[in-house]
């Protein structure tokens, strides 16, 4: 089963860097990983939670959700953002310092 | 520096309980900490009472920029019925009849839509995107470094986001290489989750007092929750000196790096009270020599950083979850 990996980002793409808030992180980078780790598609997606007043981390959470994503890779969310993300059964893995690129690689080989 | 970061490094004050020192003791470490050769932003991130640029002597800013958040209902009059369900609905008792108009009072008015939904007559609009605040710069302060700092306006929800800006202003005016010091509000609120969240070192200021020590344990639990790193100044200290080791023993089981203390000084009031950072004002007196040595410790801290954050950061992330009530 193909998997859709979230990657918490500024500009977004593989190339960007994983950004360092979740909540009113930019944008998201949604990859599809398929069974063998091998990219099926990549997509950018605009986070609701970054022009948000208030409830910046359930917005973020509910546009993962909405996507269909099961695995979001970036900071460490927020309190609210936390309990959405568990709720919603969506696994939060924290990776900071690298791009998306090498955030996959990590994942993928298990790191 | 910290390998692949992008921005800034981000240095924040907190403290839970108001009234210890934050933007006493941060005014004063951004100047040591400038003259000490890092590339330094400063940055008040408590809207609601933003006050750094007062201690540090500044009143004029270079730049102002509005700042654009939220929506208030308004009542279009030609199609309103007067019927007054929007009235009895709204939770927040917003809406009143003046002259026999319906009218909807922005500055309680929190945007809600319930008033909207029980308008027979679709009358309601939403004024979007206010004015709710400015972003104030100062790109060169008497001290050298620049200071960004948030205010919103009364009646305005605060919010994380004016917070962010904020930050990401300062980071951007400072670029890469920069150090960001936030003077955090008191709480542990949005606005404070807000300028925890992508920090990498939290200063934690405690006073020695039950209060005081109680908001300090909800603030630590914040920088687990983020995973962040954190370190210790007890302001103060000299009003009692046996709580003083009690709180100093609770940072070391907990992974606290305990900077040191400051002794309780009237010069700092009287530093405050002539706009000038104390250390600055009294540079000799107990209080600003206390102050040299924790700049002193913060700036060995920022130059072994990587070292400093494996040391200190929590071993395992503890979320911090909030309560949820549920309707029964």
């Amino acid at each position: 089963m193909p998997k859709k990996i979230a990657f918490v980002t500024d500009k977004g793409g593989l190339d960007d860097r994983i950004y360092e808030r979740f909540g009113r992180a930019p944008t998201f980078t949604i990859v599809e990983v398929g069974d063998n780790g091998e990219i099926l598609s990549i997509k950018v997606v605009e986070n609701p939670g970054f022009k948000a007043g208030s409830g910046a981390g359930i917005k973020a959470v509910q546009k993962l959700i909405d996507e269909g994503v099961e695995i979001v890779i970036g900071p460490n969310p927020g309190p609210n953002a936390y309990l959405a993300l568990q709720q919603a059964g969506i696994k939060s893995i924290s990776m900071l310092g690298v791009t998306v690129r090498e955030a996959l690689e990590r994942f993928l080989s298990g790191k | 520096m910290i390998k692949g970061l992008t921005g800034g490094v981000e240095i924040v004050v907190a403290s839970g309980k108001g009234g210890v020192g934050k933007s006493t003791i941060s005014a004063s470490l951004a100047i040591i900490l400038n003259r000490r050769g890092f590339k330094l932003v400063a940055a008040d991130a408590d809207a609601e009472a933003p006050n750094l640029n007062l201690v540090l002597g500044e009143t004029v800013w270079d730049s102002i920029e509005p700042y654009y958040e939220g929506r208030y209902a308004y009542i279009i009059d030609e199609k309103c019925i007067r019927c007054g369900e929007c009235l009895k609905a709204c939770p927040f008792d917003a809406i009143s009849v003046v002259d026999g108009r319906y009218v909807v009072n922005k500055l309680i008015c929190e945007g809600c839509y319930t008033c909207s939904f029980v308008c027979p007559t679709k009358a309601i609009r939403f004024a979007r995107d206010i004015v709710a605040g400015y972003l104030r710069i100062k790109y060169e302060t008497r001290y050298g470094f620049p200071l960004v700092s948030g205010e919103i306006t009364p009646g305005r929800p605060n919010s994380g986001k004016l917070v962010t800006e904020v930050k990401n202003k300062a980071k951007k005016i400072g670029g890469p290489d920069s150090y960001v010091l936030i003077d955090a509000a008191a709480g542990i609120g949005c606005q404070v989750i807000s300028s925890l969240a992508g920090a990498h070192i939290v200063i934690m200021v405690a006073e020695p007092t039950p209060a005081s020590f109680s908001d300090l344990k909800r603030i630590y639990k914040l920088t687990r929750h983020f995973g962040i790193p954190a370190a210790l100044v007890i302001n103060k200290a000299d009003l009692n000196p046996e709580y003083v080791e009690y709180i100093k023993s609770w940072a070391v089981k907990n992974k606290v790096d305990y900077l040191g203390s400051i002794p309780y000084d009237e010069k700092v009031a009287y530093a405050i009270a002539e706009m000038k950072p104390v250390i600055e004002y009294y540079p000799d007196t107990p209080a600003s020599r206390a102050l040299y040595k924790i700049g002193g410790k913060v700036a060995s801290i920022l130059s072994n950083l990587e070292e400093w954050r494996l040391k200190y950061l929590p071993e395992k992330i503890e979320p911090f979850i909030p309560i949820v009530i549920k309707p029964s």
